[in-house]
């Protein structure tokens, strides 16, 4: 599944077979899908595939499970029904096709979170990859510090509620909050920001990890920043339009950089000079 | 005359007569004139080959990327996806040096990392024969160094009183010229007359960058809150001419097209512009850049540095298309001057003391 040069089409999309689909919300469904026998499925936390259907084009969708062994023929993807295509999607059930490229991207580099404590931050939907980071983590049990800070609008767009005392049971810390006060919710009520500052954390040993809205980011990092977080110990994950996936069609550049090569994951360090990252 | 490169002589008639065998062989594009401009166009008669001094209209580009092309063709019930590569002979005729240097920087994009089997089955397919200008009010190749060049076509001709001079810019081109004519080696004059036009064509620049090239970059990565981005972004239409024109903009939309019957379709690619509002607009539709002074910031950048990280070059070959076609005059030389202007005037700033600076 690695991009290699060949003389065939970069574009040519293999058929994958969904597997299962579960609602997740009223707007995001879970697709677990699975590529032909014989194929070797490798992927990293914060990659993603370009997932299509003939008619509807292709668009670029984050892996929210986890590669825990060389034997995996699955992988799921969490889909937001926004637009035509992921209206079509929605519509498929157990035994149809979808056709993916990739995996695509530079994810998260697991190794580097050895030995660290780790604060993810999610907001909405872009919990969807950070899934697949925590439950990397998760299973590699190596008893560090991690807590989940994680907002949504409302309670019912919180995704994987269902999960979050398994990852409790792992050690996890997991807080969330919604953003207006709601009558089902006794929960914390603001934005994921007002959170971070009853975080205890190891400025030294600790690495944060933001996915979410565009609006988020710069305000997560000015509080994290106050909490002694230096840009090398903050991990991001960029949202861009992609039509290729190949570093070609230009939609994704932020600056000199391909956000589907080098990205979607940056250091916040590598983001200095690219004021029109965040 | 540069002296690696080797020349030969072809009077005005051979060379009708080699454009009419090429015709006879190849599906062959040329420079025509259209509305009285020049173009370029299918050539089906050696008549209809003009020679163009100025640039075209639009790049030679679409010969290789062109502004629809299919990547994949799909059918609806089965689903199952196989993809087109389209290619044929063909001869483009005509393009001028800052084309060809298009050219070069386009095959390094597409050859680069993951290999685009389309646009290089095209480019294998084409015989390229290049063609001398003469500058007009928006060239300025000179300043990037691209006026003239030695690689990146098969022959390169200059028009001379007598006929044509060709330069030989490849084993390929010099059997085809061989094939269908019997070109003689170059006199002396005719090298001289040569050399003499390339020197008027050099002293014929109204357009200049007032630095090197090499300082472009930097330049530029000083430059992200110059007041210029505003008022350029002020006046733009957002139109996506600039991008359409130009030799080196490859950026591109993906999207299918389904037949009538519904049957099937095909995965199409189609040129796309940065600074077209919906370039950067993601779902939700949150802008990554929401101003026409944002779209045109990141254009300006991608010419002069942006790429020049990853490919080692400038992606500006200074054709002055850009400039030439903008419906609002937004001029590509005299912003870079004026970025390059304010640029030094802060460099003498930080060098002098300000007791010693004058007003």
């Amino acid at each position: 599944m690695q991009e290699q040069k060949t003389n065939i089409s970069a574009y040519l999309p293999l058929r994958a077979r969904v597997e299962k689909v579960s609602r997740l919300t009223d707007r995001e469904k879970l697709f677990t899908v699975s590529v032909p026998t014989g194929l070797k499925l490798r992927y990293s936390p914060g990659q993603f595939f370009m997932a299509g259907l003939p008619g509807y084009g292709e668009a670029p969708f984050s892996i929210t499970s986890a590669c825990l062994s060389p034997e995996d023929t699955t992988f799921e993807l969490g889909i937001r029904e926004v637009g035509n295509l992921s209206a079509a999607i929605h519509r498929l059930v157990s035994g149809d096709s979808l056709w993916i490229r990739g995996p695509f991207g530079r994810g998260f580099d697991v190794s580097g979170f050895a030995g660290k404590d780790a604060l993810f931050i999610a907001g909405g939907i872009g919990m969807v990859p950070m899934r697949s980071l925590i439950k990397t983590l998760a299973w590699q049990g190596a008893g560090n510090k991690y807590t989940v800070i994680y907002g949504a609008k409302t309670p019912e767009e919180l995704l994987f509620r269902d999960e979050m005392e398994g990852w409790r049971d792992k050690g996890f810390d997991v807080k969330l909050t919604i953003d207006k006060p709601h009558p089902d919710w006794s929960g914390n009520v603001g934005v994921v920001t007002t959170l971070i500052p009853g975080v205890r954390l190891d400025p030294e040993k600790t690495v944060a990890i933001i996915i979410g809205p565009p609006i988020m980011y710069k305000f997560v990092i000015m509080s994290l920043k106050e909490k002694g977080l230096g840009p090398e110990a903050i991990l991001v994950s960029l949202e861009r339009r992609m039509k290729c996936g190949l570093g070609k069609c230009g939609h994704c550049q932020i600056h000199s950089s391909y956000v589907c090569q080098e990205g979607p994951v940056y250091k916040l360090s590598e983001l200095k000079d690219m004021p029109e990252a965040l | 005359m540069d002296k690696d490169i080797e020349y030969r002589f072809l009077t005005h008639a051979g060379f009708r007569k080699f454009i009419s065998c090429l015709i006879d062989g190849f599906v062959v594009y040329g420079t025509i004139k259209k509305d009285g401009f020049p173009a370029f166009g299918p050539i089906t008669d050696s008549k209809d080959l003009v020679l163009a001094r100025t640039p075209t209209h639009l790049s030679a580009k679409e010969f290789f990327f062109p502004q629809r092309e299919a990547l994949l063709e799909f059918d609806m019930a089965s689903g199952s996806h196989s993809p087109i590569v389209e290619s044929r002979d063909q001869v483009v005729i005509g393009a001028h040096p800052c084309d060809l240097a298009g050219l070069g920087l386009m095959d390094r994009v597409f050859s680069t990392g993951s290999t685009d089997v389309n646009y290089l089955a095209r480019r294998e397919r084409t015989l390229i024969i290049g063609a001398d200008c003469m500058p007009d009010d928006y060239c300025f190749c000179e300043s990037l160094g691209t006026e003239t060049i030695d690689k990146g076509f098969d022959l390169f001709l200059t028009e001379i009183k007598s006929g044509l001079l060709v330069s030989i810019g490849s084993e390929k081109g010099e059997a085809i010229l061989s094939k269908y004519t019997k070109p003689l080696p170059p006199k002396d004059v005719h090298l001289r007359e040569s050399a003499k036009a390339l020197e008027k064509k050099k002293r014929s620049f109204k357009a200049r960058l007032s630095a090197p090239k090499e300082e472009l970059p930097g330049i530029y990565a000083k430059s992200d809150a110059h007041p210029v981005w505003e008022k350029i972004g002020a006046i733009c239409y957002g139109c996506g001419s600039c991008n359409n024109v130009c030799p080196t903009c490859y950026c591109f939309d993906v999207k299918d097209e389904v037949t009538p019957d519904l049957s099937g379709g095909e995965r199409v690619r189609v040129w796309d512009g940065c600074t077209l509002e919906e370039f950067a607009k993601v779902a939700g539709d949150h802008n990554f850049r929401r101003s026409r002074a944002d779209r045109l910031r990141h254009r300006f950048n991608r010419k002069f540095r942006y790429l020049s990280d990853k490919f080692n070059s400038l992606f500006c070959v200074g054709c002055g298309r850009c400039s030439r076609t903008c419906l609002v005059k937004i001029n590509i030389t005299e912003v870079t001057n004026e970025l390059i202007r304010d640029a030094r005037t802060e460099d003498e700033y930080l060098g002098v003391p300000a007791a010693a600076r004058k007003g």
